[in-house]
């Protein structure tokens, strides 16, 4: 299951929606809007999220085919919330199912590495002056990723 | 004929806008589009310098600046993402 969504989401109710008794592992990551400072050294008031959603999904989609295939999960949840956020409000939910833990952990890193360096979403800061200031891409997420190349060949 | 262009992130910020419509006469390549919007607008320069920029047709990423853009087409511009 793969939503792109405004709203948040509740954290019981998408385990539900990925949990059967098929599975003997579940693997979460959550990602919250972290307490930041901006390049001018204020905290920020929250982050805003945009997202060119046809693409967004269509990636979304094949980085869960590979986790599916690759680990032989029997389920893979990614929720990314667009829009407005405050602080500590949840991001992103990634949620996958398999028989044994290993797989499972293994496959939730997968796909929360991918989605950082190859989903079309873009983070802004929001200031105390109601100013947006862009995020910029981490190297260290682009270096993360080579540990993933021969799955993504 | 008529494409789509869609901007994002710091383009769209640049530009002030988020979105395009180019009517044209016939069928050109990316590289002819590229080349008239940087004669309309000095900004597209800046845009098309920075290498980080990924450009996606109909939401498939263009490898080949000879490609021909064709009527309907949607063209995003899209700079490095940053979700999670």
């Amino acid at each position: 299951m793969i939503k792109i969504i405004n709203e948040s989401f509740d954290l019981e109710t998408e385990f539900n929606s990925a949990s059967s008794y098929i599975n003997g592992a579940y693997s979460f990551f959550l990602g919250t809007v972290r307490s930041d400072l901006s390049s001018s050294n204020k905290k920020i008031k929250g982050i805003y999220l945009e997202c060119y959603e046809e693409l967004a999904l269509a990636q979304l989609k094949k980085i869960r085919s590979k986790a599916l295939n690759n680990w032989k999960l029997n389920e893979c949840l990614i929720i990314h919330r667009v829009g407005k956020l405050n602080i500590g409000e949840k991001i992103v939910l990634v949620i996958t199912a398999s028989s044994h833990r290993a797989n499972a952990i293994e496959a939730c890193e997968f796909v929360i590495d991918s989605l950082k360096i190859d989903v079309a979403f873009w983070k802004f800061h929001l200031l105390n002056n109601d100013q947006k200031e862009m995020v910029l891409q981490k190297y260290l997420d682009n270096e993360k990723m080579l540990k993933w190349k021969d799955i993504i060949s | 004929m008529n494409i789509t262009l869609k901007y994002f992130s710091w383009i769209r910020v640049k530009l002030k806008k988020s979105h395009d419509l180019i009517e044209l006469n016939q069928s050109i390549s990316f590289k002819e589009l590229k080349n008239n919007l940087i004669s309309k607008d000095p900004l597209y320069n800046e845009i098309f310098e920075d290498k980080s920029v990924k450009y996606f047709l109909n939401l498939k990423e263009i490898d080949n600046e000879n490609q021909i853009l064709n009527n309907g087409d949607i063209l995003a511009f899209l700079p490095p993402v940053t979700g999670g």
